[in-house]
């Protein structure tokens, strides 16, 4: 197993790590105290540790760390400043659409990325995109309200 | 969606100044950055990695395991050999006399194929992994038993020769594990003799929980001979005793911490198995460990009661019931989890729906040679209630009865007696919001143009249900029982007049936290920014048995109620010595002005101090702390009243059924949370759709999971099974339960009992078939219309 350097940027923070050729960039992640991303199911079906690579999404559980040379990681507490919440966080949260938390980091970085691809959703759209990303306590409603009312907001 | 002033209009609500209002989530804005520490989230310097090896096979004796190669590499390793030869009940809610204890940190014969029977820890998860491979194990197969009917029979293996019962130990024979009968009357006599008599089967499926965490946990050796426990877990008392038992540590070295829990539905109310093998490496390896379950081993570690359940009710001309015999089988797999109080909670259910007047009720529970079957949001009551309300829709059929007019002729409501956790926990209902939504309910879905399924053609078919349903609050009754049920809190006045809560309470995301903090707010007249929950451990905190029985709210906010009324008392009395006054001539209330509690003499509002200034002059005048610290139990058990009505569309050319439309109606007295109430539920929508439509975990012949882990393989609700959100109703009836804290019931289980129920009854109402075994999957809705057509 070959070892190689990569430089990596992880919410705007500069990185030079050795890593394994068979890291997961979950792990390194985690390891590396960004606990945000999940484990849910490590084989790609739940979107708990979804991340945005270069601005797009991905399944940090499917993506080996080594892959990820010179490029840059967003992770949910990425989105967020240290006193400012972003837009789509404070969404999620009046609507009520964080109950135990654990999909919501994951959650909220698919919602930004559909509203990135796509600022005006419509539900059938939501629903579409989101539907990798599993919750098993909301029933998704307030998710999909959130997001959708998020998009309506940034329009006004 | 329905808005909150749709479907607040609970008369009570404005009396309230936090309680019952919209507020945001106390851990919203940790979650969303994802800050929020979960038990997988915690790392320890020094930390040693632990993964475990699971039997291959359902069935098996371990002879022996050689562990000196995964030695050599320099991993820790444990086997059955290393822990104590102890066997335990993981749950700690029946009485220990009502509890049977069938397992073993590791046992010495796996009994379900993935049952943990070896660990090892080593420096990284890498290296773990390849000692755990390093291991070898010699094993002598059994036949496995899996299916629940041949169990029993002389020749099929036994899983288990002996158990305890207590301190008694008894035989299995023929691989039942327990039994319970319960007769009132004589329902044999009163069936024969009635005008109608109505008999089916219904079957419910095995399901996993599928809580987005898996199960994990974290053990910190300390220097003074204690534990650290971080854990996902439902009970941090529970594990504290437990492992303080199993290992023989006094209860004072054994420290559990309370942290969030990434959802649960009642697969935590037992100690996780991989806790005790956490702990029994981390005190051989005098070093922190930390294990993290792959989704396969969760699935592999508890699944919901998988139930078959006759029924035979006998009814009159004039709607009444004369009787009911009900007959129950659960396959609980390899171990007795809560199986025997599960079975009086079965008969409760039934007896507390409907006035059966007489009843016959025999139950079982057989040992098979799969996943542990455990307590899933509602208990076996969703399993009831699916053959029950069933069961009403198939007497108001064939006796040509209106379902709502029967429902509300027959059913359990004020004044009659409830059981809300089997035969010893029993209360007087004295509030009950059904009638309303029944009333709200079929004007909210449009119930009288449901149309008859005969009338109904073309490939779409649209049809109209409905269940109603309860599930108790805590598990509270006013003289001993079998179960153990009461909490505490410990509730202090910071100098400033902020003030701090301790409770052992835990939150499985349904808001338990915020409704406490909210409770004592309201009790002291504070702003809610002016409370918060600490965080606190098994140490810091008075017992609670567990949140589950949807008690957190009901138990465990009614201990942090008695706490705060306590310390109220204690406030007007330091304040007295400042006001002048007599304590009983002053009052406590919230000054909207001031955004602040103010204690005044009554009738003097001009005359007033702070909290924050009083708390401050007892300090410096020296009168001390105001603080209370209390243990508390309920006396009743009041249960929550919900119904749902829904709508399905029926796809006749693919056997996919649609969930369109969903009017869930809940009386659960006050609602401290309103978004929480409305949260259990929509999320309960999307569990119990599982649960009706798609969800079963199948075993192969070799007693492996069909799934292999995938969750695709064992379809939940996604984004796109929910009705769109103009198709989803809540709706509050406006009920006050004059036991509860502030008015307060518990809603999070009786969200969820009666939605399969109403999706089988639309189901029915679109295509005439009545399928009397859940899932009810596009395979067999085309066998049935195929049926049907033939
Ligand atoms: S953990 Fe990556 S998709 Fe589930
Ligand atoms: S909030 Fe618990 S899984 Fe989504």
């Amino acid at each position: 197993m070959r070892d190689k350097l990569i430089n990596l940027k992880i919410n705007g923070k500069k990185y030079q790590i050795t890593v394994k050729s068979n890291t997961l960039l979950l792990n390194l992640l985690r390891e590396l105290g960004y606990t945000d991303p999940k484990y849910g199911c490590g084989i790609g079906e739940c979107g708990a540790c979804s991340v945005l690579l270069d601005g797009q999404l991905t399944l940090s559980c499917l993506t080996l760390a080594i892959s990820c040379d010179n490029k840059e990681v967003i992770t949910a507490a990425g989105l967020s400043e240290k006193d400012q919440l972003h837009p789509l966080a404070q969404s999620l949260i009046e609507h009520a659409a964080i109950q135990c938390g654990f999909c919501t980091p994951g959650m909220i970085i698919a919602g930004k990325s559909l509203l990135d691809k796509n600022p005006n959703p419509t539900e059938e759209d939501v629903r579409q995109y989101l539907r990798g990303n599993l919750c098993r306590c909301t029933g998704y409603a307030p998710i999909v309200e959130a997001v959708l009312d998020q998009a309506r907001k940034s329009k006004s | 969606m329905a808005t909150y002033s749709d479907c607040l209009k609970g008369e009570g609500t404005f009396m309230f100044n936090v309680v019952s209002k919209k507020t945001p989530r106390l851990d919203a804005e940790a979650k969303v950055k994802g800050l929020e520490k979960f038990a997988s989230d915690i790392a320890l310097p020094g930390m040693l990695y632990a993964v475990v090896l699971r039997s291959p096979y359902p069935h098996a004796e371990i002879l022996r395991i050689d562990t000196s190669e995964a030695e050599a590499m320099g991993a820790v390793c444990l086997t059955p050999d290393d822990v104590p030869d102890v066997l335990y009940n993981e749950r700690g809610v029946s009485i220990p006399a009502k509890t049977y204890r069938d397992r073993r940190v590791l046992p010495r014969k796996a009994r379900h194929y993935g049952e943990a029977i070896a660990a090892v820890a080593a420096e990284s998860e890498e290296l773990a992994w390849k000692a755990l491979k390093a291991l070898k194990v010699e094993y002598k197969v059994l036949p496995p038993v899996l299916d629940p009917i041949k169990a029993i029979e002389p020749e099929s293996a036994q899983l288990y020769e002996r158990v305890f019962f207590g301190e008694e130990e008894i035989a299995i024979k023929n691989n039942i594990a327990c039994e319970r009968e319960i007769t009132v009357g004589d329902a044999d006599k009163a069936i024969a003799s009635s005008d109608f008599v109505v008999e089916e089967e219904y079957e419910l499926p095995r399901v996993y929980h599928f809580q987005l965490e898996t199960k994990s946990a974290v053990c910190n050796p300390e220097p003074d001979g204690s534990l650290t426990i971080w854990c996902t877990t439902q009970s941090i008392h529970n594990v504290r005793i437990l492992i303080g038992s199993i290992f023989g540590i006094p209860l004072s070295k054994v420290n559990v911490k309370k942290i969030p829990v990434g959802g649960s539905f009642g697969s935590s109310i037992q100690m996780n198995s991989i806790i005790p093998i956490c702990a029994a490496l981390a005190l051989k390896a005098h070093r922190p460990v930390k294990l993290v379950s792959s989704r396969e081993e969760d699935m592999y570690d508890h699944c919901k009661y998988p139930s078959r359940i006759r029924l035979r009710v006998g009814v009159n001309k004039d709607m009444s019931i004369q009787g009911v015999e009900a007959e129950v089988l659960v396959d609980i797999g390899a171990h007795q989890i809560q199986a025997y109080p599960l079975l009086g909670s079965m008969a409760g259910w039934l007896v507390s729906l409907y006035k059966w007047k007489n009843i016959k009720y025999r139950s079982r529970a057989i040992y098979t040679n799969k996943v542990p079957a455990c307590a899933m949001q509602g208990y076996g009551n969703p399993q009831m209630n699916f053959a029950v309300e069933s069961h009403v829709d198939l007497i108001c059929e064939k006796c040509g009865f209106d379902p709502i007019e029967f429902r509300l002729k027959n059913h359990v409501g004020i004044g009659d007696e409830f059981w809300g956790q089997g035969p010893t926990v029993r209360s007087i209902i004295k509030s009950c919001g059904l009638e309303e939504s029944l009333k709200t309910g079929s004007e909210l879905i449009n119930w009288k143009e449901r149309g008859h399924p005969i009338n109904k053609t073309g490939r779409y078919r649209r049809g109209i249900g409905l269940a109603r349903g309860f599930h108790t609050s805590s598990a509270g009754a006013p003289g001993p029982a079998e179960v153990i049920d009461y909490s505490g809190a410990t509730v202090k006045v910071n100098e400033d007049g902020s003030v701090d809560v301790l409770t052992a309470v835990m939150d499985l995301g349904g808001g338990t936290w915020d409704a406490i903090a909210k409770i004592v707010a309201e009790v002291l007249g504070l702003p809610l920014e002016k409370v918060s929950l600490s965080p606190v451990d098994t140490r810091t905190t008075v017992y609670d048995v567990c949140t589950h029985a949807s008690r957190g709210v009901f138990a465990g906010g009614g201990a942090a109620y008695k706490a705060a009324q306590e310390v109220k008392r204690k406030i007007l009395e330091v304040s007295s010595v400042f006001l002048q006054e007599h304590p009983e001539n002053l009052e406590l209330v919230f000054d909207p002005k001031r955004n602040d509690a103010v204690i005044r003499p009554k009738g003097v509002p001009f005359k007033s101090m702070t909290l924050g200034e009083v708390a401050r002059n007892a300090m410096v005048t020296g009168l001390g702390s105001i603080a209370a610290t209390v243990s508390f139990r309920q006396k009743t058990c009041p249960p929550s009243f919900v119904t749902n009505f829904v709508e399905v569309e029926v796809d006749t050319f693919t056997g996919i059924v649609k969930l369109l439309r969903a009017v869930c109606i809940a009386d659960c007295g006050t609602p401290i949370n309103p978004d929480g109430v409305k949260g259990q539920l929509i999320g309960s929508l999307a569990r119990y759709g599982g649960y009706a439509l798609c969800e079963e975990t199948e075993y192969s012949e070799q007693g492996r999971l069909k799934c292999e882990g995938f969750i695709t393989d064992n379809k939940i609700f996604t984004t796109e099974e929910m009705p769109f959100l103009n198709n989803i109703v809540v709706h509050f009836t406006n009920t006050y339960e004059p036991t509860g804290p502030l008015g307060a019931k518990g809603i999070g289980e009786a969200a969820g009992n009666s939605v399969a129920s109403a999706i089988a009854n639309a189901v029915y109402n679109a295509i005439g078939i009545r399928f009397t075994r859940l899932p009810i999957t596009p395979e067999k809705v085309l066998e049935a219309l195929r049926g049907k057509e033939a």
